[in-house]
C-alpha cells in the first residue's frame, strides 16, 4: 500500500509525468507513424481514446491496412531509388571521411607535424557551422558565378570545377564538414593503440612503415569501423545539405520524405520513408554497440609506455601540408559567406565589387523577428531540456532505471526528419492538435537535444555520492529540500554547460526547423532556408554569419564552464 | 537521548538474505560497537535504524518508540558516514548549521522559509539568528575548529574533516549517535587521537552511541559493548572483557585477539579436570563440555615459556622456536609443538636474551586458561 501511496507523491509523480512525456512525444508518435505506413492516411489516435466515434473511424482504418507501401519500396520504384541513392552517399562520405581521417589522426596522435597546435583548433571549426550553411557556402564558391570557378576557368578549365547541385557535391561537402566527428575517435585510437607491440616489431627489425601497416593499423581497424558506421549515420540523417544541393532528378531519402509531406501531404509515403529512415540508422546504431562490445580498445598490455613522437621532416611535412588542406576547405567556405555579407555586389569575380553594411541593417530590421524566434525558442526548449534531465538523471543514477536511460537514447537514433514526420502526423488533429505551433516545436527540439544534455547531467549526478544527498537527509532534510539546498547547487556547473549546448543547437537546427515552424515562428535557420531557396544570397549570408557568431560565443562559454568544472 | 532495541530483524535484498535474526538491545548512554568482517551486513544494519533500508521484517524502536513509519528525515538519528560526507559547497560553519536550517525552516511560515532557502543557498546573503550561531559557534569549540568555521571542506585535513562530520552530527542533538567507520580513512597515528576524541565525547555528552568498525582493537578500546557479526547474524553480544576471556565460537575467539585454536577430543571429565587428545598431546582444562569433539583456545599470553625453576605446570609441551617476533613490550614466539604451530607472548624486559629459532623450549598452561568451544 505504501509503494502505490508514494507512486502519486513527490518523487513518484514526477516520474510519472516524465514517462507520459516520453510516450505522448516519443514513443505514440513513431509507433503512429509506423501504423500510417500500413493504413496510408493519418490515423488519430488521441481522438479514438475520447469518442466511440473516432474510435470506430480508427477500427475501419486498422481493416483496410494494406502493405502496399512496402512493396512498392521493393518495387524498384521511385522510393526505392532514393533509399540506395543515400546509402550509396553515405557510403561514400564515410569512406572518404576514413580516407583523410588516417593521416589527420596519425599526424596529431604520432608525430610532431608542424602547425599541429593550429591545425588541431582549426578542425572544430566545420562543428559550428550547420551543413544547410556549408552546402550554401559551396554554391557561392563552386556554382557558375563562384570565385573557385572564376580562377578555374583562369586556369584553362571549362564549365565548373565541382557541380555543386550534385552527388558530387553533396558529398564534398559533407565530407569537409563531418570529417571531425571521425577525427577525434581515430587519433584516441593512434594513441592508445599497443605500443609496446609495435616496438617488439620494430625490435625484430621491421622497418617503419612496416610496422605501420602489419601491427598499428590492424590494432586500430575496429575503432575505425566503428567510426565509419557513425559517420555513415550522421551523413544519412543529414538534411542540410541535400535540401540545398540535390537537384530534382537526384532522389535521397531525406528530401523525398520531406516532398512528401510538405509539397504533397502524402501521408502514407511520408510514413513508409520513415519507417525506412529510422530501420536504417537504427541497424547502423545497433551494429556500431555490437562492434564495439567486449572491446575494451585502449587496452594496454604490459606497462603503458609513453609514445615517442615522430620527427621524420620527410613524413611530417607532408601531413601538415594535407592536414592543412583539409581544415582550410571549411574555413575558406565560412570566409567566402563572410565576404558576401559585406559585398555590395559579387559576380564571378575573385572579391566582391565593394562592400557594405546594408545586408546587416536590413537583418538586424526586416529579419528580427527571425533572430527574437530563435532565441525563445531555443530558451524554451533549454527550460524543458533542464527539468527534464535533472530529473531523468537523477533517476537513471540513483534508481538505475534503465527504461528512461533507453528512451533517451532513442532520439540519438532517429533522424530529425524522420522524427518531425512522426510528430506532425500524430499532433494533426484534435483534441490534440499542436502541429503548427510552438510548443511542440519546442517539444521536438528538446527530445532531439534531450540526450546531449542528459549526459551532461548524468555526469555530474554521478560525481556527487549519494551519501552526500543522505547526509542532508539524516540531518532533517525532505528529499526535496536535500535536492534544492545540496543537490542543484552542486550540480549547476553541469546543467549551465548542458543547458547552453541545447540553446547552440537548437538555433543550429535544420530539418526540424524547415519541417515544422510556422510561418509566425520562423527562426534563423528557416528564414536563411528560405532566402537560399529564393536565391538571396547576401541576405542569407548576412544572418548566416550572425548565427555562427551566435554559435561560437556560446560554445566558447560551454567550455569554459564545463572546462572549469573539471571534477 | 534514547536506548535503541532491534528485534527479529532481518533484510533481503532481492532475495539475498543480508541480515537475519538481529536482536540487539541498546541502553541509554551506552556506546556500543558492532564489530565484524567486511560484507557481514554491520552498514546494513546501521542503514536500518537510519532508516535509508526498510527492514525486510522486524522492528526497529528508538527511545522505546516503534520507527517502521518514520522516514530518514523524522528519526533524529546523528549519523557519521565513512566518507564524512560534507557537503562540499558549503564552508564549516554552514555545514554545521544545516540540520539547525531545516529546523527553523520546519516551524517557519513561507515568507521566512524563502529566507532560509536563500540562507542554506548562500549564507552570505541572509543573517543567522544569535541562537544558531551561538549553537554552532559552541560545538566548533568543542571540536577544536573555531578558527576554522569560514573555510572549505575541501581546505581541511582528514581529522579536521572527521571532527566537521561529528559536529554536525552531535548539533542537531540526536537520540542517537550511529558512526559507520568513521576512523579508516586516518592514518594510524590520527586514528588513536580520534579514538580519545570520539570517547571523551561520547562520555561527556551521554549520548547513545552505535559504532561500527571491522577492527576488532578499535571496538575494544572504545565500547561498552560490543556485538560481533557474521554473515548477517550476531554471533556473541558482551563487554569486551567478556568477550575476550569466554568467547562462545572459535570465530570470535580468532577475531576478538589472536588465539591458538586446536581441534581435540575428549577422552576424559574426571573431577573438575576435562583431558583432551589433540594430535599426541593430552592437554588438561578446567571446563567442562558435554560433547565429545571439541575446539582447545588458548591465548598466546597464557603459554609461558618454561626456564626450569617454574614447572610444576598441569600442561607442558616440548617444541621448537619457529620464528620470533619483537613487538616492542612483548616477544612472540612462533613455537612448532608437535604438528602444530602454537603462538606465544612473552613480556620482554630490557636486557633479557631473545630466544633464537631453532631452540628447544618448554611450554607450560594452566588448565583455567584453556577454553573448551
Ligand atoms: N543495496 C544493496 N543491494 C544488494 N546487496 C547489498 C546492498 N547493500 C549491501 N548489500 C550486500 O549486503 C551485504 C552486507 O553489506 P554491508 O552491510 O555493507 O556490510 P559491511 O558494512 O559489514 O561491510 C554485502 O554482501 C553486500 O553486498
Ligand atoms: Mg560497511
Amino acid at each position: 500500500m505504501r509503494k502505490i501511496k508514494s507512486l502519486f507523491t513527490g518523487l513518484g509523480l514526477v516520474k510519472l509525468l516524465i514517462y507520459g512525456f516520453f510516450l505522448l512525444f516519443l514513443i505514440i508518435p513513431l509507433l503512429s507513424v509506423f501504423l500510417v505506413a500500413f493504413t496510408n492516411e493519418p490515423i488519430n489516435l488521441f481522438g479514438s481514446l475520447i469518442s466511440l466515434e473516432q474510435l470506430q473511424t480508427t477500427m475501419n482504418q486498422f481493416k483496410n491496412a494494406t502493405l502496399d507501401n512496402f512493396k512498392s519500396i521493393f518495387s524498384y520504384g521511385h522510393y526505392f531509388e532514393g533509399l540506395i541513392n543515400s546509402l550509396k552517399l553515405s557510403f561514400i562520405v564515410s569512406i572518404w571521411v576514413l580516407v583523410i581521417c588516417i593521416p589527420i589522426a596519425f599526424g596529431i596522435a604520432r608525430t610532431n607535424m608542424p602547425f599541429k597546435k593550429t591545425i588541431s583548433a582549426l578542425v572544430t571549426v566545420p562543428l559550428v557551422i550547420p551543413t544547410f550553411i556549408s552546402a550554401y557556402a559551396f554554391i557561392i564558391m563552386f556554382g557558375r558565378a563562384g570565385w573557385v570557378t572564376y580562377i578555374y576557368e583562369k586556369l584553362g578549365g571549362e564549365g565548373m570545377l565541382i557541380d555543386p547541385y550534385s552527388m558530387t557535391g553533396i558529398a564534398i561537402v559533407q565530407i569537409f564538414f563531418f570529417f571531425p566527428y571521425a577525427l577525434w575517435p581515430m587519433v584516441a585510437a593512434f594513441k592508445v593503440s599497443d605500443i609496446s607491440l609495435e616496438e617488439a616489431s620494430r625490435n625484430m627489425g621491421a622497418k617503419g612503415w612496416l610496422t605501420f601497416i602489419t601491427v598499428t593499423f590492424p590494432l586500430v581497424i575496429p575503432g575505425m569501423l566503428s567510426t565509419a558506421l557513425v559517420i555513415f549515420a550522421v551523413s544519412f540523417s543529414d538534411f542540410g545539405t541535400p535540401i540545398i544541393l540535390a537537384p530534382s532528378d537526384l532522389n535521397l531519402i531525406v528530401v523525398d520524405a520531406y516532398r512528401e509531406i510538405s509539397g504533397f501531404f502524402n501521408w502514407g509515403g511520408a510514413a513508409i520513408l520513415t519507417v525506412i529512415m529510422i530501420a536504417v540508422a537504427g541497424f547502423v546504431y545497433w551494429l556500431q554497440n555490437y562492434m564495439l562490445k567486449g572491446r575494451d580498445y585502449g587496452v594496454v598490455s604490459g606497462k603503458p609506455k609513453q609514445v615517442k613522437l615522430i620527427d621524420h621532416k620527410a613524413l611530417t611535412i607532408p601531413l601538415s601540408i594535407f592536414s592543412g588542406f583539409v581544415v582550410i576547405v571549411p574555413l575558406l567556405a565560412m570566409g567566402t559567406v563572410i565576404l558576401q555579407s559585406f559585398a555590395t555586389t559579387w559576380g564571378k569575380d575573385p572579391l566582391p565589387n565593394g562592400y557594405t553594411l546594408d545586408h546587416y541593417r536590413t537583418i538586424f530590421t526586416s529579419s528580427l523577428g527571425n533572430i527574437q524566434n530563435s532565441l525563445i525558442l531555443a530558451a524554451g526548449a533549454l527550460i524543458l531540456s533542464v527539468v527534464l534531465a535533472i530529473f531523468v538523471s537523477y533517476f537513471v543514477v540513483r534508481y538505475r532505471s534503465t527504461t528512461l536511460d533507453f528512451m533517451t537514447t532513442i532520439p540519438l537514433i532517429v533522424p530529425g526528419i524522420a522524427f518531425g514526420i512522426a510528430l506532425i502526423q500524430t499532433f494533426n488533429t484534435a483534441p490534440l492538435q499542436l502541429t503548427g505551433t510552438a510548443i511542440i516545436l519546442i517539444i521536438a527540439y528538446t527530445i532531439r537535444r534531450l540526450p546531449y544534455m542528459v549526459r551532461s547531467t548524468v555526469g555530474t549526478m554521478k560525481s556527487i555520492k549519494q551519501d552526500i544527498e543522505e547526509a542532508a537527509v539524516n540531518l532533517g532534510a525532505s528529499t526535496l529540500t536535500a535536492a534544492i539546498t545540496v543537490i542543484g547547487p552542486l550540480m549547476l556547473p553541469g546543467i549551465a554547460a548542458g543547458s547552453i549546448l541545447v540553446f547552440v543547437t537548437v538555433i543550429k537546427e535544420t530539418s526540424i526547423s524547415i519541417l515544422m515552424a510556422p510561418a509566425e515562428w520562423a527562426p534563423m535557420s528557416l528564414a536563411i532556408f528560405q532566402n537560399v531557396l529564393r536565391a538571396e544570397y547576401y541576405s542569407a549570408a548576412a544572418m548566416s554569419v550572425v548565427l555562427v557568431v551566435m554559435v561560437l560565443v556560446l560554445q566558447a562559454i560551454a567550455n569554459r564552464l564545463s572546462g572549469r568544472n573539471g571534477l | 537521548m534514547g536506548s535503541v532495541v532491534l528485534e527479529q530483524l532481518r533484510k533481503d535484498f532481492s532475495g539475498v538474505t543480508v541480515l537475519q535474526n538481529i536482536n540487539l538491545d541498546i541502553n541509554e548512554g551506552e556506546f556500543f560497537a558492532l564489530l565484524g568482517p567486511s560484507g557481514c551486513g554491520k552498514t546494513t544494519t546501521m542503514r536500518c535504524i537510519a532508516g535509508f533500508e526498510t527492514p525486510t521484517s522486524g522492528t526497529i524502536k528508538i527511545g522505546g518508540k516503534d520507527v517502521a513509519n518514520l522516514p530518514p528525515n523524522e528519526r533524529n538519528c546523528g549519523m557519521v558516514f565513512q566518507s564524512y560526507a560534507l557537503f562540499p559547497h558549503m564552508n564549516v560553519f554552514d555545514n554545521v548549521a544545516y540540520s539547525l536550517n531545516i529546523k527553523e525552516l520546519k516551524k517557519s511560515n513561507p515568507l521566512k522559509k524563502i529566507g532560509v532557502y536563500t540562507r542554506m543557498l548562500n549564507s552570505k546573503l541572509v543573517k543567522y539568528p544569535k541562537e544558531i550561531e551561538k549553537k554552532v559557534m559552541d560545538i566548533l569549540e568543542y571540536v577544536e575548529l573555531t578558527n576554522h568555521a569560514k573555510k572549505l571542506t575541501s581546505e581541511l585535513s582528514g581529522g579536521q574533516q572527521q571532527r566537521v562530520a561529528l559536529a554536525r552530527a552531535l548539533v542537531m542533538e540526536p537520540e542517537v549517535l550511529l558512526m559507520d567507520e568513521p576512523l579508516s580513512n586516518l592514518d594510524l597515528k590520527l586514528r588513536h587521537t580520534m579514538r580519545n576524541t570520539i570517547r571523551r565525547i561520547q562520555q561527556d555528552l551521554k549520548i547513545t552511541t552505535i559504532f561500527v568498525t571491522h577492527d576488532q582493537e578499535e571496538a575494544m578500546s572504545m565500547a561498552d559493548r560490543i556485538a560481533v557479526m557474521k554473515d548477517g547474524e550476531i554471533l556473541q553480544i558482551g563487554t569486551p572483557t567478556d568477550l575476550y576471556s569466554n568467547p562462545k565460537t572459535s570465530f570470535i575467539a580468532d577475531f576478538v585477539g589472536t588465539s591458538n585454536i586446536l581441534e581435540g577430543t575428549v577422552v576424559s571429565a574426571e573431577n573438575d579436570l576435562t583431558i583432551v587428545q589433540v594430535g599426541n598431546q593430552q592437554i588438561k582444562s578446567k571446563m567442562k563440555k558435554d560433547k565429545k569433539e571439541v575446539q582447545v583456545i588458548i591465548r598466546p599470553e597464557n603459554i609461558i615459556v618454561l626456564n626450569g625453576e617454574n614447572d610444576n605446570y598441569d600442561n607442558t609441551f616440548e617444541g621448537v622456536i619457529h620464528l620470533a617476533t619483537y613487538l616492542g613490550n612483548t616477544v612472540r614466539y612462533d613455537v612448532k609443538v608437535g604438528d602444530h604451530m602454537l603462538v606465544v607472548d612473552t613480556i620482554y624486559e630490557s636486557g633479557a636474551n631473545i630466544k633464537q629459532s631453532g631452540e628447544k623450549v618448554r611450554l607450560g598452561v594452566s588448565p583455567e586458561r584453556v577454553l573448551l568451544i
